[in-house]
């Protein structure tokens, strides 16, 4: 079995949005989701709004986009219409990477075939996948580009985790970790990273060997922080939270953008094994600290801070966000990052001033659906 | 031979500890047993007390049952105040479908209830009465139910919330209509009036003034959910007395605190309290004393119109919910299943009859039988058709 990897219009991209659906009157997860698609199903809006593996998770696909002002304009008119539907059946659409007190032997799984028999196969990993995040997907016009980047982006995937982080708590418990939703994907056997292959063919060997060995059915097995999606033709970056809002979604696309422009189009660096070795360690750093996060460069062995890093990266990237008329974005993202503030920040503020974990499921959902609060 | 006068006469008197732990005991076995049927625990609690009521074995005598009324005001109340912070005006504001299909659910009962009876001949306003009261699902099972079975989607959320709304639409139905019956006997307005109004007013306004408190006590105590806890139960069990004592209705007062306590809680400070084990105890107890209260005994005479009542109100609220639900945003198959689910009746309705009957004695000789006979049969089988309806609906929770 040969994967094809499907052209695609380089540098294109889409996001899909994992979103808790929550109870209007304790702000626990809720299991409406098939009511909720059925009634998304008779209304028009742009993407496409499917199920995820228990009750009470949607997922928001967006069309694909050249550039990060029609994303982000898309993203708005669906955060509407999903909240709008959610609120005629009486319940809440909420951002961020984990429900701050649901527990997981609550949840049930979606009726799907397949999500059946992840549940057979995964036992309560299956349940506790009840995590939302954010998936982006960056076209590319071959797949030994997609290769290439997946490895030049490995670097940069603490920086995609201290942005996004939005996972503090976790079954009513502060994890003191900025993103505690990674933890829950490390615990299946093909989370990881895609090995250290440098071509398509190389790729294709790989996953036929896997396929041969009856460890992988398709690409869907790997949990991998970026793997590639032939079918689609693009690289799909899987290790972000899902933000508190939409208008961070759009942002963190357009980041991902600039750095594909950026690799694609200078090729600054070669794929090396040294990308790997330092992998886990920044990855557990960012997930951890967040900003503060002790950072390692692979090609040059210097500890840095990980805010400086993203600081120093954001900067380098300002000529590729001009061509990708991106500009307004990625300042968005250098001036959070300069303030070390995040969605975990705002969320642990919340609890802060409010002091309950159901204040902070309201408030990250009032956020989510654009509403106001009186306190 | 030395007085043996410390020792006690046989057998013991039955204190009210001795009759509250007998009473959680037997209904503990009676629920289990129901289990092992597959039936709900409550429909065990129910059959307990039939057992050991008037109508079975007596050991709960008349006497028994007032004395035990304590309980069943604090469990009624309970019940009363979470159902209560269920009704969520939100909610009605966005979904008016929503809105519409609860004032159908009412209205439609009560007429269906009512034609059927004046097309049997009964007189205009004893069938309005009957019918008034038929409008309320039973709070306490529907919500115990679904505690039960910890069911959750949109037709238990939807079950509870039209439960609130009727049983708010029954008493002030039955309520208003206590005046036309003093009326008929030739008593004047101004003798009539006072009463239904004091009832009334005095309800709403004790729980105004309850859930302003209950507020201004939460926020001062702070988001601590143990707390909170005991001060909702404190604050509850108060209304309860507070209401009988003032001869007000506990149904209406504390619902008015649950209500309010939900929708005047703009800054958040009431935590979502679960009542948990602690309230389990009362409802075994509301559910061993509603059984014991049932009267089968005019059940043969009245058989045929109390089945008329039971079907001519399912098909009332089935139709209104069939008409608007969808519209509401019910998905397709619900609908019967949600009518269906509200379908029980219990204590609610047999207080209501009390009183219509306290009040106009010949009310109660023609049409109580009818009514009560109606709440025998749907106290049996109306957690049943709860339970089947949120079971199909795929609500219930997993097994554990």
């Amino acid at each position: 079995m040969t994967l094809e990897f499907t052209q695609s219009p380089a540098f294109t991209m889409g996001v899909e949005l994992e979103l808790q659906i929550l109870k209007s009157h304790d702000c626990n997860l809720a299991r409406d989701a098939a009511d909720l698609l059925a009634r998304l199903g008779k209304v028009k809006h742009p993407g496409e709004v499917k199920p995820e593996i228990t009750e009470s998770m949607i997922e928001l696909n967006s069309s694909i986009h050249e550039r990060y002002t029609t994303l982000a304009d898309e993203l708005r008119t669906v955060r509407s219409v999903v909240a709008r539907q959610a609120e005629l059946l009486n319940l809440r659409i909420a951002g961020g990477g984990s429900h701050p007190f649901h527990q997981w032997s609550d949840r049930r799984i979606y009726p799907t075939e397949r999500f059946k028999h992840l549940l057979n196969l995964y036992g309560y990993l299956a349940k506790q996948f009840t995590v939302f995040g954010q998936h982006i997907h960056i076209g590319c016009s071959n797949g030994d580009d997609a290769v290439y980047l997946i490895h030049m982006l490995s670097r940069h995937i603490p920086h995609f985790i201290a942005l996004s982080a939005s996972s503090p708590f976790y079954q009513g418990e502060d994890t003191s970790f900025v993103s505690s939703r990674l933890n829950a994907i490390s615990a299946f056997p093909l989370s990881g990273t895609m090995p250290l292959v440098e071509s398509w063919d190389e790729f294709n060997a790989y996953f036929e060997k896997m396929h041969r060995y009856k460890i992988v059915e398709s690409m869907k097995d790997f949990y991998w922080d970026i793997r590639p999606k032939p079918e689609y033709g693009t690289i799909e970056i899987r290790v972000c939270d899902t933000p508190l809002t939409v208008d961070k979604a759009a942002l963190l696309a357009a980041f991902a953008q600039a750095l594909a422009h950026y690799y694609l189009i200078e090729r600054p660096r070669e794929a090396t094994p040294d990308l790997y070795l330092v992998y886990n360690y920044n990855r557990f750093q960012a997930c951890r600290f967040g900003f503060a996060a002790n950072f390692i460069n692979p090609y040059d062995q210097q500890h840095a801070n990980l805010g400086d890093d993203l600081i120093a990266t954001l900067k380098k990237l300002a000529p590729h966000a001009v061509a990708l008329e991106s500009s307004a974005a990625l300042n968005q993202l250098l001036d959070e990052t300069a303030t070390r503030r995040n969605d975990s920040s705002w969320l642990r503020e919340q609890l802060k001033k409010s002091g309950s974990l159901n204040d902070v499921a309201r408030l990250q959902s009032n956020l989510w659906m654009g509403k106001p609060d009186r306190a | 031979m030395p007085e043996l006068n410390f020792l006690p006469s046989l057998p013991p008197a039955l204190t009210p500890p001795i009759l509250f732990g007998l009473l959680l005991l037997m209904g503990l076995l009676g629920g289990e047993v129901a289990r092992l049927f597959a039936l709900p625990r409550i429909t065990g609690y129910l059959l307990v007390g039939v057992l050991f009521g008037p109508v079975g074995l007596g050991v709960l005598s008349s006497q028994l049952i007032k004395e035990s009324r304590v309980f069943v005001d604090i469990s009624l109340g309970l019940i009363l105040f979470e159902l209560g912070r269920r009704l969520d005006y939100q909610w009605l504001r966005r979904n008016r479908w929503l809105f519409a299909t609860a004032i159908a659910e009412s209205a439609f009962a009560f007429c269906a209830v009512y034609f059927g009876l004046r097309y049997f001949d009964y007189p205009p306003l004893h069938a309005a009465l009957a019918a008034a009261i038929g409008i309320a699902t039973s709070p306490a099972v529907v919500l115990l139910v679904a505690h039960e079975l910890r069911s959750e989607g949109q037709l238990t959320e939807r079950m509870l919330l039209l439960t609130a709304i009727n049983s708010v639409f029954a008493f002030f139905s039955v309520t208003m209509l206590l005046p036309f019956l003093h009326l008929e006997q030739q008593a004047g307005w101004a003798e009539t009036l006072p009463q239904p109004l004091y009832v009334m007013l005095g309800s709403l306004l004790t729980g105004l003034v309850v859930s302003f408190f209950v507020l201004r006590f939460a926020a001062w105590l702070g988001k601590r959910e143990d707390r909170q806890f005991i001060m909702l139960v404190g604050m509850i069990v108060f209304t309860a007395g507070l209401a009988r004592s003032l001869n007000l209705s506990v149904l209406v007062t504390l619902l008015t605190v649950g209500i309010l306590a939900r929708n005047l809680d703009f800054r958040h400070k009431l935590m979502a309290v679960q009542f948990g084990h602690g309230g389990q105890l009362f409802f075994v107890i509301l559910f061993v004393m509603a059984g014991a209260g049932l009267r089968f005994d005019v059940l043969p005479q009245v058989a045929f119109i109390a089945g008329m009542y039971i079907v001519l109100r399912f098909l009332g609220k089935a139709l209104a919910i069939l008409v608007f639900g969808r519209l509401s945003g019910l998905r397709p198959g619900a609908a019967g299943l949600l009518s269906i689910s509200l379908l029980p009746m219990s204590g609610l309705a047999i207080v209501m009859v009390q009183d219509a009957s306290s009040l106009y004695p010949e009310f109660g000789a023609k049409l109580s039988a009818v009514v009560l006979s109606a709440v025998a049969i749907l106290e049996l089988i109306g957690p049943l058709a709860t339970k089947f309806a949120l079971k199909q609906a795929g609500e219930a929770g997993e097994r554990r």
